[in-house]
């Protein structure tokens, strides 16, 4: 009997983290990600498991630390200016190379910016924070994805020994959607026989280390003779985690304009590619899921054959920058962002009618 | 009678000088013209026979480069 | 004759020796002996700070985590969460649990964490050469006070020892030194206690323990457990300062 509940993006975090068997959430309030920490304070302590709120998301993301440390499957939730607080914790996180899912509800920036919706942490996520390191992004567009991709972040995570970050926005955040909650298998997992247990529970009785100084002779101790070796496996895990890599494709096979989208302007992008096709114009949508590996190729391979591009993403111009380094100036880059809200307030939204617009525009001028 | 002794390690010993300093029984003397191959000044057991085995020399070494031993009756000695 | 070392080993993990005369390794040696006295050190897992305290790791042969500098009791406040059967302790500086850490610091103390906080207390921030530090006396020269620590622009020392007394989730708080074998010794009783309030399940035990510095100090070994009986221990009293056996 399928279980379907009716819960906002946030709350299916914590149904899908349930799934995944997440043992602790360590959190700190920040709008509009509330619902997640209420979430876990609700329903973890009473199945034997544990919630912290720390008193920072400097803290959260140093406890994130400390569990990841211990072996077990843990994770943070923020938004924006959270995140900022957590780049320290991220750094260390990924040199230590524990695994952890940090979920990011994004909302307006820089700074202290608005308290609802935006898309302006594509760069700082992607790009990875001080000190170089990658990791995996998945960026759900539904609140049932939301749920499945937390299962999968958690998967990635150990699979690689890095952490995962599941990027949302204040809308996919808040809207309510029906959710199916299933616990999804997506294969077997080595033993963290690294993690900190206590001398006793290790079968070598060898005490081990877990730590994020790599680049002095601390090295030794991860069993690597130097840094740049550390820096070459490294190097050559993130070239494993591109082959990670998520996009869905929508009526995109004889599309000459494509559309690039991700979180809740994907769903506009849907709703306006519909809207273009009774048109009779020939556009389609390319959704990244994964973030970080990022469909180059795929954007590439439409650009040669003559496509044209428009990016939909409510900020001023950030995964723009990722399409025109796919096309390689063979195809025109489009941008559309937060200049084309409907409000030019913190609540304006991309709206499908908008879109339209410029799909229309675009369209016109081709036949010049 | 010497109660017990010690053995200094010597490529252990920074010179710090605090097993001169808080052996109660002035066994442990820093004479100024023994280095180490770093240049470390030296102790030395000068004056073993006073040795009662306390083990106060090794508790405050803070490089863990002495070792005492305390002589059991007819059996040799024991580490402590 | 047979040799045979009371505590753990010293081949694990070591790189280089601390200074001569700093006394981190000593302290290390200390709650090498209390674990092994209290038959916890297989459950143990330290959760080290950034800074020459690391030293004080060196002579344990045990699990640990080393994660940024001042967040020991956030990463320890989730591994005694998770594993609450584990013995888990951090081990930090002054400035690294004061300064940066102030804030993980006091978070672990209003909430009670079950595990134990030790604080080694050299009154500079000693691995980057000497810096003021929270701890630093007033009028003492450090490389960035070059004209002595002033109170009108750096305030006063802290006092962390009677500052984790003051918290309802603490247990146990003290403050210890090994300038000498009697603080030696008391050190180690103070030390045991600690984690024996962990032991016993009863709430967070702090133990800061003061240590000579004598490269950043500018003194010889000797003179600076000199300096610390003259001149630090009447600013930063030796004692216990709290000890309960129930939280109410």
């Amino acid at each position: 009997m399928v279980e379907r509940i009716l819960v906002q993006g946030n709350e299916a975090v914590g149904w899908g983290a349930l799934s995944a068997g997440c043992d602790a959430f360590f959190g700190y309030p920040i709008t509009p990600q509330n619902e997640i920490p209420e979430w876990f304070s609700r329903e973890f302590p009473k199945r034997g498991k544990i919630f912290v709120q720390s008193q920072s998301e400097i803290a959260s993301i140093m406890m994130v630390y400390g569990g990841a440390a211990a072996g077990f499957r843990v994770m943070t939730s923020t938004s924006s200016p959270g995140w900022a607080l957590m780049q320290e914790g991220m750094s260390h996180l990924a040199a230590a190379e524990l695994p952890c899912i940090i979920v990011l509800v994004q909302r307006g920036g820089p700074g202290q910016g608005s308290i609802r919706h935006a898309q302006m942490d594509y760069l700082c996520t992607t790009r990875g924070g001080a000190g170089g390191y990658k990791n995996i992004i998945v960026a759900p567009a539904s609140v049932q994805e939301t749920h499945d991709l937390v299962q999968l972040a958690f998967y990635l995570a150990d699979k690689y020994r890095n952490p995962v970050i599941v990027l949302s926005d204040g809308i996919l955040g808040l809207i309510r959607e029906s959710l199916e909650i299933k616990t999804m298998d997506f294969g077997p997992l080595p033993e963290k026989d690294w993690a900190v247990r206590g001398r006793e529970r290790h079968k070598d009785k060898n005490f081990r280390f877990v730590h994020s100084g790599v680049g002095t002779a601390a090295v030794l101790t991860r069993g690597y003779p130097n840094y740049v070796s550390w820096l070459e496996h490294m190097a050559d895990k993130y070239e494993q985690m591109e082959s990670e890599l998520k996009y869905e494709s929508y009526q995109a096979e004889d599309a000459e304009l494509f559309l690039v989208a991700y979180g809740y302007p994907a769903r506009v992008c849907k709703e306006a590619v519909n809207m273009a096709r009774t048109e009779g114009l020939k556009v389609g949508l390319f959704r990244p899921i994964t973030l970080w590996p990022f469909p180059y190729q795929l954007i590439k391979g439409k650009a040669e054959s003559g496509g044209k591009f428009l990016v939909v993403e409510d900020s001023l111009g950030l995964m723009v920058e990722d399409v025109r380094m796919a096309v390689q100036g063979q195809a025109e880059v489009h941008f559309l962002g937060m200049q084309s809200r409907h409000l030019p307030t913190d609540g304006g939204m991309i709206l499908p009618s908008r879109v339209l617009e410029e799909i229309r525009r675009l369209s016109t001028d081709e036949e010049r | 009678m010497a109660r017990g002794m010690i053995i200094i390690n010597e490529a252990n010993c920074l010179g710090c000088g605090y097993c001169e300093k808080f052996c109660s029984r002035g066994c442990i003397l820093i004479p100024g013209d023994k280095f180490s191959p770093q240049g470390y000044l030296l102790p030395v057991f000068a004056n073993p026979d006073r040795c009662n085995a306390c083990g106060v020399c090794n508790w405050m070494c803070p490089h863990f480069a002495i070792e005492v031993y305390r002589y059991i009756e007819n059996q040799g000695a024991e580490s402590s | 004759m047979k040799t045979e070392k009371v505590w753990a080993a010293l081949n694990v993990l070591v790189f280089s020796p601390p200074c001569p005369g700093c006394q981190y390794w000593t302290i290390g040696r200390i709650i090498a002996e209390v674990l092994e006295e209290l038959d916890i050190e297989d459950k143990a897992i330290a959760v080290m700070g950034i800074g020459c305290n690391g030293y004080v790791s060196n002579p344990l042969n045990i699990d640990r985590v080393l994660g940024a500098h001042g967040r020991p009791p956030d990463t320890a406040t989730a591994i005694k969460r998770l594993s609450p059967d584990n013995i888990v302790f951090t081990v930090q500086g002054d400035g690294d649990c004061m300064a940066i850490g102030a804030g993980s610091f006091i978070g672990a103390l209003i909430r009670g964490e079950k595990f134990t906080i030790i604080m080694c207390n050299n009154a500079n921030f000693g691995t980057t050469g000497g810096q003021l530090a929270p701890t630093t006396l007033t009028g003492q020269i450090t490389t960035t006070t070059p004209d002595g620590r002033s109170v009108i622009t750096e305030g006063y020392p802290v006092h962390t020892a009677e500052l984790a007394a003051t918290f309802r989730g603490v247990a146990y708080s003290a403050r210890g030194a090994v300038n000498n074998p009697a603080s030696y010794q008391r050190t180690k009783k103070y030390l045991k206690a600690a984690f024996q309030k962990q032991v016993d399940q009863i709430g967070l035990s702090f133990v800061e323990v003061l240590s000579a510095c004598p490269t950043n100090w500018h003194l010889s070994p000797v003179e600076s457990l000199k300096w610390i009986e003259d001149t630090v221990i009447p600013e930063f009293p030796l004692g216990e300062f709290k000890n309960v056996n129930r939280i109410d």
